[in-house]
């Protein structure tokens, strides 16, 4: 049968469970030929590829993370580091970063993961676009989503926008707060890590430019040895902060 | 005395032996140090792998002293077979350089122990 020349018939009717069902197999349903009987899937596999989401590189320095996920232990000094650094209010929900937890119970050998998480500087930024007053914004130099607090009237549409949770309401600003890669507090300073970076022990966060090719960032992204991935790709935010793990 | 204060009494004895048990094998220890929540359990070594006391007492720990005191209780010294690394060096046990989030619990799985490992309030 020569697939070619036979028309697609539409996606539209393949029912969900199955959509589901070829997604775990690895694999996005992309037509349908013969009423039905025969389907064409492709890959989804390495489709969240920083790759895909590095080509270009529109700020200088174009700062960015990589979590090696695989090593966090959950000591939380990042998150102390940026309590005080930034200093983040002591109330529940109020964070730059955190760490979650992930538990697999039928996982062979290692069963417990945990991911650090924190704003992920996106390319095209949920929270910028939705915000009313243009309190929040991409700086055109290094790319950081930066808060103007003055211009915050503290309406939590970003929060709603962001897919990362990255955002809370700072009761001391009466404005949202957020991550900004310690731009203010220590980049502005000369230093060249984050506090939560420069606070890891064991080296799961790994800061810097990754329109540098000799960063370390840069050439954690661009290898295939190990697989890099973001979280959420489906929300298509071009985000800047990576993970990996080996 | 009936059937049912007897099933009693014998579940109420066997909670009280395997406490004793517990109590005998030194329980959870939850290092603090050099970094915060690491755990290591007698249970789990003691009951369920069947290591002796005297596999690791007192050459590679002293019993009633606490190993995270010492200058050298870090990773490093694991990966040159002190300490833990006696065992978990890929051989006997899973290596010392794998499987972290095993023994470091952390912040969160510490919290979970001290709470006796009641279930977390879910937020929203």
């Amino acid at each position: 049968m020569d697939l070619d020349n036979r028309p697609n018939e539409g996606i539209e009717n393949v029912p969900m469970q199955q959509r589901r069902d070829f997604l775990k197999m690895g694999l996005a349903i992309t037509g349908i030929f013969a009423g039905g009987s025969l389907l064409s899937v492709a890959s989804t596999f390495n489709r969240a590829h920083a790759s895909d989401f590095a080509k270009k590189y529109p700020f200088k320095p174009h700062y960015s993370m990589v979590m090696r996920q695989d090593r966090c232990i959950d000591c939380e000094r990042c998150m102390e580091a940026c309590v005080k650094t930034n200093h983040v209010p002591n109330v529940h929900g109020a964070y730059r970063t955190t760490i979650l937890e992930k538990e697999t119970p039928d996982a062979i050998g290692g069963k417990r993961e945990f991911i650090p998480v924190l704003c992920n500087q996106c390319n095209l930024p949920q929270c910028v676009r939705v915000c009313p007053t243009k309190a929040t914004y991409k700086d055109k130099s290094n790319g950081i989503v930066m808060m103007d607090i003055k211009k915050c009237i503290g309406c939590l549409t970003c929060q709603e926008g962001c897919p990362y949770n990255a955002r809370y309401f700072n009761e001391e600003k009466k404005a949202v707060d957020k991550c900004n890669f310690c731009i203010d507090t220590r980049l502005a300073h000369g230093e060249k890590q984050t506090a939560c970076a420069f606070a890891c022990p064991a080296d799961v966060r790994v800061f810097g430019d990754l329109s540098n090719q000799e960063d370390r960032v840069f050439k954690l992204v661009h290898q295939i040895e190990k697989q890099v991935w973001v979280l959420r790709p489906e929300a298509g935010t071009r985000p800047n902060v990576f993970y990996t793990k080996g | 005395m009936t059937l049912r204060t007897l099933i009693t009494f014998a579940a109420a004895l066997a909670l009280t032996a395997s406490a004793a048990l517990a109590a005998t094998h030194g329980g959870d220890i939850v290092y603090e140090k050099p970094v915060k929540g690491v755990v290591f359990s007698h249970k789990i070594h003691v009951e369920e792998k069947g290591l002796s006391c005297d596999m690791c007492h007192n050459r590679l720990f002293e019993m009633g002293k606490v190993a995270q005191d010492k200058a050298d209780f870090v990773m490093e010294s694991l990966y040159q077979g002190k300490y833990c690394g006696a065992c978990h060096n890929g051989t006997l046990a899973f290596a010392s350089n794998s499987r972290c989030a095993t023994c470091h619990i952390g912040v969160k799985g510490q919290k979970r122990l001290s709470n006796g490992d009641k279930q977390e309030k879910k937020g929203h």
